[in-house]
């Protein structure tokens, strides 16, 4: 059996996080190894073609992280990364309008001018970048510095750049009390509160208005108005931070779960793989650090152990929450092209069929009120059972991101038609009423009610039309993707209670841990969580710095918002 | 740093709402080396050139390098396979290998001795195994003469691998005669000789005596696309019998062969672009010049261009006919395309297949084949293929339990994952589209009737994948040729995939093919991307890092050299 092996930082988990935390450690001078469960690094970002032409986006479909410090820092031009801007105008997707059960209803210029508002587009020059960069890209202030109005980043910028968005009440706000300060249209709410609910914080938490819908923000305004893709999707993406890791010296093992994350005398000194890995239970040792880029029940629940942390610990950890919907994405085989039905095949501007293959696109349905939007959230959150929710009322989305990606084969398919994504949120496997395998006896049933909610708006889903329906409920979305517990493509509920300081639990909120020399960079586990940013590997990065673990070179710059903890090294001296 | 060179135009504009927040990839870089397809002979020549120091791109169509070395969720969602299962035949032989040290660094393989089993009818069984006396053993049930003789074939065929046609795999080829002329110099070079002059039906039947034995055999011997009726590739059937039982299995699937080589290829300084499309091959003065990428137009100029496309994408599509010479216009035309395909069913069951049969060592077997039961019905079954038949009532195929060395294939624990594959034509009498459903449904038929548990009770998903999807998935496996050209005399060793191109350089300056269709062929080989980068490495000047393996250069010295 191969030896032992021995490197300066271990990290656990080939995702996003994982491997960027591992090209910026690596191009820190760092011998760094990574450690992929399955047989492929990419976590969320990936891609399958289970039929010869037929791409599926299993998870990760859409760009969030043009902000990210990580582009420059890592330098992805040199590794690859190139962009797929979506040839649709932003003007003609103004035009289009949301999905209402009566019809498409018109985005407002002052929906439009509010949002952009929000969205930092209106400054002088405008602010997005320094927008976004505040809210996601700056790691948690330190346990003795109070988090206020004034040292919270996006309030600072506000203040400097937007002070009509500024006010005492913005921290404590819902996504829908501010949308209702500065935008008109109920369905224009309604649409955004939705695809933040999708997207991690939802429309009507309290105390996450901005970090709601600077989310769909980052969907949006940043990537030039639309939802513009890497070329290759977001697998592409990934691959330019796998390459830059790669060159600069990291090594990645692929079918290598961890079995144990190895504790002496409190401190993390490596890993044992399990018996089935690729190169067998062999044990890597950690020089200077560990990294857990798997989720946080995984890593602390499994991985440490109760022997190591203690039982207060343990059970804030099983506490995190992940009672945040599960989203079920469907694809869809069809022998003739799906169309857009009678009430919404109006006009030129309202059949926004998009891409080589002509692919209608509705966005959010149905928008007609924030009630269809609760309604939901009782169902998903609250009743945690399947469905009750009639399928005329049913809200989901529709974006066929890589529709237009036309080196993405099926815009040439000759054999049908192929229509994605279909998704629809559904209670998560773990909180699932009738047990975490519920929704794998319930697949054609809930298949079935999603191709009828489908049909609400077009025509083609039927029976005769429909070749396959390739979907992939939560829990197998867990056994596929364990870093996905609970199925949730967010990992953990993106709300107060768990975001920026208090994320995962205020004990962790700086990506440490009560084990020294053991850190944490996931989605679950720490601040912004999901969306693929590119992060929290930069957040992680001042934390790695503080500790001396880390000592990049003159081409790391921290945040501008970033604190420094007393007693360790400031991560922004230079 | 990643190598290449580049101006930066790029500039963030504040103050444009939709300006770029990232700079992408230039428009326009300059490499020493750019390489069109990323399977495995890509793959090679990147890594081999970029640790030599030169400035390399590989541009890959779709969105994972990798080629035929792919593991991909084709049971979707949780149950993986991989098309190739059952082509790292050449694992004991292939320099790439040994010369970046993958097995000690990234990959494990899992050689079973069980390797090849057939399972008949009447509930009897042949099983080629690693150990020659399990082999023999096998065999004895039917015929003792015939496990007597195999044992001694057996050993003049791991001979002539092991000392000529393994290292002779990644020299270059010569010219018949030289080849015979080198041939002579040993008792078993004369013996290859021999065998090469005889067709494989000819050369089995002289050899086994057994129905059952020569069934197997002959289906071992061809089934990667040899004319079982037709001479002149003879010594072939030591090397495909003697690599039937020396499979091995790429532990985690066989992406991970690609992802190992693809780590190579950027820790030596080279770039890699997935969706990345080449639509043209750049030429200056009759030179090649670089390549210029469909959908986006970046261009990215080189003095040398490796291509390991088909002849036909290479030199038609991407060159254009404008700027062949006719004879090599003529050659291209020429080119024959694999005399069948694959149709594989991909199935994910609660059990492994159980052969009901007289060995359980078949139900360990990495391959096991069935629904044949003679010589004759074998050979009426391939007849039917290559004339765009199947009798859904006489054929057979292979098929392999992955999941029994492999338990990462599923992600659901404890399932399973099997492909059967049968040989099958492109253009299939009533159209594919058409008779898929049949086809599938005749091909679970029939494995059940070898193997009951596969039954509706046991089965979780199915996928096929027919011959025209191979095309699909693979432009360049054009009429689902997974070789991209049919193994014939005229298209082997110095004529693959001509005589002008068989050493990789072609007649157009600085352009190189080194793909599945130049010498020594596809299979996973690894022989084009490795000869490509020898030849490159020599024309650009450049100091090779690498040193032939101990078999080549006992060969070279037994053989070739003065």
């Amino acid at each position: 059996m191969a030896k032992d092996e021995r490197f300066d930082v271990v990290i656990i988990g080939g995702g996003p996080n994982g491997m960027a935390s591992a090209a910026y450690l690596a191009k820190s001078g760092l011998s760094v190894c990574v450690l992929e469960e399955r047989t492929e690094s990419g976590g969320a970002c990936e891609t399958q073609e289970p039929i010869p032409g037929v791409r599926i986006y299993p998870h990760a479909m859409l760009m969030y992280a043009s902000a990210a410090p990580g582009f420059e820092q890592l330098e992805l031009h040199k590794f690859g990364f190139r962009m797929e801007w979506d040839p649709v105008s932003p003007l003609e997707m103004n035009q289009g309008g949301l999905a209402c059960r009566d019809g498409w209803r018109q985005i407002t210029e002052t929906d439009q001018i509010g949002w952009a508002k929000i969205g930092g587009m209106l400054g002088q020059p405008p602010f997005t970048r320094e927008l976004m960069r505040a809210a996601f890209y700056c790691p948690p202030h330190p346990p003795e510095v109070e988090v206020t109005d004034e040292n919270t980043p996006y309030m600072q910028v506000y203040k400097k750049h937007q002070p009509d968005i500024w006010t005492p009440e913005l921290r404590d706000m819902t996504m829908f009390d501010l949308m209702d300060e500065h935008l008109e249209t109920e369905h224009f709410k309604t649409a955004m509160a939705f695809a933040a609910w999708a997207s991690g914080a939802a429309g009507h938490w309290e105390g996450v208005a901005i970090p709601a819908a600077l989310c769909v923000q980052l969907l949006t305004l940043p990537s030039m108005g639309r939802t513009s893709i890497p070329r290759g999707g977001l697998h592409g993406y990934f691959h330019a931070i796998l390459r830059a890791a790669v060159h600069h010296g990291a090594t990645l093992r692929t079918s290598c779960p961890v079995e144990e994350i190895l504790v002496e005398d409190g401190r993390a000194v490596g890993v044992r793989l399990r018996d089935t890995a690729v190169t067998g239970g062999r044990t890597i040792h950690a020089n200077k650090a560990v990294i857990a880029a798997c989720d946080v029940h995984q890593a602390f629940l499994d991985m440490v152990g109760p022997r190591h942390l203690d039982p207060a610990v343990i059970q804030k950890l099983k506490d995190i929450s992940l009672k945040n919907q599960t989203l079920y994405v469907s694809t869809f085989h069809t022998k003739t092209p799906i169309r857009f039905n009678e009430t919404f095949a109006t006009n030129a501007h309202h059949t926004k069929y998009v891409g080589p293959h002509r692919q209608p696109a509705a966005g959010v349905f149905p928008c007609d009120s924030r009630e269809l939007y609760y309604a939901c959230v009782a169902d998903v959150d609250g009743h945690k059972a399947q469905p009750r929710v009639p399928v005329e009322d049913v809200m989901w989305f529709q974006t066929p991101s890589q529709a237009f990606d036309p080196t993405d084969c099926q815009g040439e398919y000759p054999r049908g038609y192929i229509s994605s994504a279909f998704e629809m949120a559904v209670t998560s496997p773990d909180y699932h009423l009738e047990g975490e395998d519920a929704l794998l006896g319930y697949k054609s049933d809930m298949d079935r009610y999603m191709r009828d909610a489908y049909s609400q708006v077009y025509d083609g889903l039927d029976d005769d039309n429909v070749i396959h329906h390739w979907s992939a409920t939560g829990r197998e979305v867990e056994f596929r993707n364990t870093g996905l517990i609970g199925g949730t493509w967010c990992g953990s509920r993106h709300d107060e209670d768990q975001l920026w300081t208090n994320r995962p639990i205020p004990e962790l909120s700086r990506y440490r841990s009560p084990i020294e020399g053991l850190y944490h960079a996931h989605q679950t586990s720490g601040h912004p969580g999901g969306l693929c940013l590119m992060a929290i590997p930069y957040n992680l990065m001042h934390i790695l710095i503080e500790d001396g673990v880390a000592d990049p070179g003159d081409w790391w710059y921290a945040s501008p918002y970033y604190m420094p903890q007393e007693g360790k090294i400031p991560a922004n001296r230079r | 740093m990643t190598d290449f060179k580049y101006e930066s135009r790029f500039e963030y504009d504040a103050n444009n709402p939709f300006g770029h927040m990232q700079e992408e990839f230039p428009d326009e870089s300059e490499f020493d080396v750019t390489i069109i397809g990323g399977g495995p002979n890509g793959l090679i020549a990147a890594a081999y050139l970029a640790r030599a120091g030169l400035r390399v791109a590989l541009c890959e169509r779709r969105f994972e390098v990798g080629g035929g070395l792919s593991t991909e969720e084709n049971l979707f969602p949780c149950y993986s396979s991989n098309p190739h299962v059952l082509y790292h035949m050449m694992v004991d032989y292939m320099p790439a290998i040994r010369d970046f040290d993958l097995n000690a660094q990234a990959l494990t393989w899992i050689k079973p001795n069980a390797q090849t089993g057939m399972v008949f009818e009447d509930g009897s069984s042949v099983l080629l195994a690693q150990q020659t006396n399990d082999t023999k053993d096998s065999i004895s049930k039917f015929s003792f003469a015939d496990a007597q003789t195999y044992g001694k074939v057996v050993r003049d065929w791991k001979r002539i691998v092991k000392d000529i046609l393994g290292p002779a795999t990644y020299l270059p080829p010569m010219p018949p005669i030289e080849t015979t002329i080198a041939m002579e110099r040993t008792a078993l070079g004369r013996k290859m000789l021999e065998i090469g002059e005889a067709t494989p039906l000819e050369i089995i039947n002289e050899t086994f005596e057994h129905e059952k034995v020569r069934t197997l055999m002959l289906y071992a011997s061809c089934m990667w696309g040899l004319d079982p009726r037709e001479s002149g590739l003879g010594f072939m059937v030591p090397l495909l019998l003697d690599r039937t039982v020396n499979k091995c299995y790429c532990y985690g699937g066989s992406h991970k062969f690609a992802g190992a080589l693809a780590r190579e290829v950027v820790k030596g300084g080279g770039l890699i672009l997935e969706a990345a499309a080449v639509d043209k091959i750049l030429l200056e003065n009759g030179r090649a010049a670089g390549v210029q990428l469909a959908h986006e137009g970046r261009v990215l100029r080189s003095k040398v261009v490796m291509s390991t496309l088909d002849p036909e994408t290479t030199f038609l599509d991407l060159v254009g006919r404008e700027h062949l010479p006719s004879q090599l216009t003529e050659d291209v035309e020429g080119w024959a395309w694999d005399k069948w395909s694959f149709n594989t069913l991909h199935i994910a069951t609660d059990e492994p297949p159980h052969y009901a049969c007289d060995d359980p060592w078949i139900d360990k077997s990495f391959a096991t084949v069935v629904g044949i039961e003679s010589v004759d019905q074998l050979l009426a079954h391939w007849d039917n293929v290559i004339d765009g038949k199947l009798d859904l009532n006489s054929f057979g195929g292979h098929s392999t339990c992955e999941s029994l060395f492999d338990p990462t294939l599923s992600d659901q624990p404890g399932k399973y994952v099997s492909m059967y594959q049968i040989h099958a034509p492109y253009d299939l009498e009533g159209g594919w589209l058409n008779r898929r459903a049949e086809v599938e449904a005749a091909m679970l038929a029939n494995w059940r009737k070898a193997a009951p548990n596969i039954n509706p009770d046991t089965i979780i998903s199915t996928s096929m994948e027919d011959p025209e999807e191979i095309q699909i998935r693979f432009p360049q496996m054009r009429r689902g040729s997974i070789k991209h050209g049919d193994y014939t005399p005229l298209q082997m060793g110095c004529f693959r995939p001509n005589q002008d191109c068989s050493e990789t350089n072609t007649p157009i300056e600085g352009l190189y093919t080194c793909g599945a269709s130049t010498f020594p062929g596809g299979l996973v080989l690894g022989g084009p991307g490795y000869l490509g980068a020898n030849k490159v490495a020599d024309d650009l000047g450049v100091k090779r890092w690498w040193k032939p393996t101990p078999e080549m250069e006992r060969y070279i010295k037994d053989y070739l050299e003065e």
